[in-house]
């Protein structure tokens, strides 16, 4: 690994293991390797959101042109949300593209994914169907996030109606998370998400 | 193979002459050659183009003159100038004119300046680059416009970077919502490495050409030609070294009478799968009950869907058990809530024709011209032949590649008819479009037949008959190229 990148890692960490978001258990990064060249982040749910009480883990890598190229960052995960792929934790920001300046660094990244957390921009969607969702039924979209948060991210918001669905698919020999996935996908409509399961 | 580029009658007829460059050069003979009235080209050809093939160092120099040009007016460097004209599309008259209403916006729109005025930084003998970390003396570090300081090494790496991504005049600063690009003259002063240099200069050069309305890079593969001309229109370019053929506005194969966007969206359509989509549409139905694809391929209409097993007739959808044994009458059944999709069926049914119809007529042209080499063959083949067998000589039989040449030509605009005619919506003007269309195809099938069985004595009457068809394809384009 480039020894630029190394050192500006090694710098950063320190620089948001000291910083104050991290007092707040809002952000926090672990070394996965001694190189560097892989880290785990977490960021917490931001308040007065769907994902608030949650807590999201990253799959953070650095390129070895880091920090003249952004770093590689993906949800591991499992999230509801338009900017980011429900299958494969995917996402879509700017700053992690095109946008990127080698003056920023992991901790700009974590704030502004949780900023991302917070204000979904639908019209630029890396999950098309979260984003018609998102768009067309505001308030299914809020219950179904806040449903995933509860089961994957540990958020304490129990929705008894959307267990109560799965657990009728799961009862049909249906994986837990398909069930969730395909039930997610037609709104919590049972009839609709067991018919495209079966087909 | 040699081409002819003579053509034995002079005046307006010497449109037959196949090659593009002899008519170039018979009208700049004929506006150098005060002795002939003049005419404007224009009317009598409507494909009449004018344009030169440039080399690199040309192209070059052309631009080089511009960005003096604007530097002299405007009292600025070399390499500001041309941010300015790269952002402006080399529009001369508006930068200047924009410069003059509003220096300082113009600089920040065009991200020469940064939009807030930098703060003053506090810099001591030694600082820390924030890109490397790194602590280094003050006098290794640069900074553009926007007063964002960061050491030597940075930059150059930045440079690197963005330079093997393929950017070139998109370098930006590498401060964090920073905009401000680095010029020419910034880059170059600290890039060192010859091939990265080679790159960055070659890179930004093909910048330069996209965002200049009147260049355009020949097409062709592995060609380095530019191609320039004060008209942006779709019209026919052809490239002096490589020979290849395209429509200055797009760059795509030339296609009138068809205009740029028409094309695109045609030979999407050819390439698209939802064509597929509508051939399904079309010969296939859905179940009624369980919305199954099915496809009928022969038997009675009463179907039993495989998947359902449900019964119900295939004419009109309804389910069999009330059809009993009247089923041949079911047109009767139209009131039937079916019916409105059975419309939707024959809507595809009949899109999907229609779009045949023209797709096949556009495919057989196309495959005509790709079998051209084939037909030189096998006029060259038979030329031999009848030289061998002393009927005339080698060079009396050169005027069939000149025919050949010709109707080529002529099939490829009437290839390009087909999209147009496609997209053309019903009525008189498609008419007379259809009619000289059909006149064009006729006229075309003559010629061909005549240039697969001529002889020598035949020569006056084939030249008529070319002389004929290029008429028809002219007055079609005429009519209805309209760039």
């Amino acid at each position: 690994m480039a020894n630029i990148a190394a050192q500006r890692i090694k710098r950063e960490f320190k620089e948001v293991i000291k910083s104050e978001e991290v007092a707040k258990c809002a952000i926090k990064v672990e070394l996965l390797n001694d190189s560097y060249t892989e880290l785990k982040g977490e960021i917490a749910g931001p308040p007065d959101t769907p994902y608030e009480g949650g807590n999201f883990v990253l799959e953070i890598k650095v390129p070895e042109t880091y920090p003249f190229n952004p770093p590689k960052v993906r949800f591991i995960t499992k999230i509801w949300h338009p900017n980011i792929s429900s299958v494969t934790g995917a996402i879509c920001l700017d700053i992690l593209k095109d946008q990127w300046a080698a003056a920023m660094t992991l901790r700009t990244v974590l704030l502004s994914l949780q900023a991302l957390l917070s204000a979904a921009e639908p019209d630029d969607p890396q999950d098309a169907v979260v984003a018609r969702q998102y768009k067309e039924n505001l308030e299914m979209f809020q219950l179904t996030a806040r449903h995933w948060t509860n089961v994957y991210a540990g958020g304490p918001h129990v929705n008894s109606d959307c267990d109560e669905k799965i657990k009728r698919l799961v009862d049909m020999g249906i994986e837990d998370h398909q069930a969730r996935a395909a039930l997610s996908s037609y709104n919590w409509d049972l009839e609709r998400a067991t018919e495209q399961l079966f087909s | 193979m040699e081409e002819t580029k003579t053509s034995s009658q002079g005046g307006e007829s010497d449109m037959d002459c196949s090659d593009n460059e002899c008519f170039d050069e018979y009208y700049y003979n004929l506006n150098d050659d005060s002795d002939i009235e003049q005419i404007d080209p224009r009317k009598i050809d409507p494909e009449y183009f004018e344009f030169k093939c440039l080399f690199e160092e040309e192209v070059d120099r052309l631009l080089n003159e511009t960005v003096e040009t604007l530097s002299n007016i405007l009292q600025i460097s070399p390499s500001l100038a041309k941010v300015l004209l790269h952002t402006h599309q080399w529009n001369i008259n508006e930068v200047t004119r924009k410069f003059h209403e509003n220096p300082s916006h113009t600089l920040v729109s065009s991200r020469i300046e940064p939009a807030t005025t930098p703060n003053a930084l506090l810099l001591t003998r030694y600082t820390t680059c924030p890109v490397c970390v790194t602590p280094q003396p003050l006098d290794k570090f640069y900074s553009l416009t926007c007063a964002h300081m960061f050491c030597k090494d940075c930059w150059i790496m930045h440079f690197e970077v963005q330079i093997n991504q393929g950017i070139s005049t998109g370098i930006a600063c590498m401060a964090r919502d920073c905009v401000v690009l680095a010029p020419e003259d910034f880059v170059l002063k600290h890039l060192h490495r010859p091939n990265m240099r080679e790159k960055y200069q070659q890179f930004s050069f093909q910048d330069y050409v996209k965002s200049h309305p009147e260049l355009r890079f020949c097409p062709g593969p592995n060609c380095s030609m530019v191609v320039h001309s004060r008209e942006v229109k779709a019209k026919r370019a052809i490239c002096d070294q490589c020979k290849t053929v395209f429509c200055f506005r797009c760059g795509c194969d030339y296609h009138a009478p068809t205009d740029c966007q028409v094309i695109k969206k045609w030979l999407t359509k050819c390439a698209d799968d939802s064509e597929t989509a509508n051939y399904i549409s079309a010969h296939t139905k859905d179940c009624p009950k369980c919305h199954i694809c099915i496809e009928k391929n022969g038997g009675c209409n009463h179907m039993q869907c495989y998947n359902c097993k449900h019964d119900f007739c295939w004419m009109c959808l309804g389910d069999w058990k009330s059809h009993g044994s009247e089923y041949y009458e079911c047109s009767r059944y139209r009131e039937n809530p079916n019916i409105a999709h059975e419309s939707v069926h024959a809507q595809a049914r009949e899109a999907l024709k229609k779009y045949l119809h023209y797709y096949e007529r556009w495919e057989n042209h196309s495959k005509s011209l790709k079998l051209e080499e084939q037909t030189l063959d096998k006029l060259r083949t038979r030329i031999n032949q009848k030289v061998m067998s002393g009927l005339g000589t080698w060079i009396d039989w050169q005027y069939l590649f000149t025919a050949a040449n010709l109707l080529a030509k002529c099939r490829y605009t009437l290839q390009y008819t087909y999209p147009y005619a496609y997209y053309m919506d019903a009525g008189s003007r498609k008419e007379l479009f259809e009619y000289q269309q059909a006149q064009l195809e006729a006229e075309i099938e003559n010629l061909s037949w005549k240039i697969e069985r001529a002889e020598t004595t035949d020569r006056g009457d084939l030249e008529n008959q070319m002389d004929i068809a290029e008429k028809r394809r002219t007055t079609l384009l005429k009519d209805f190229l309209d760039v």
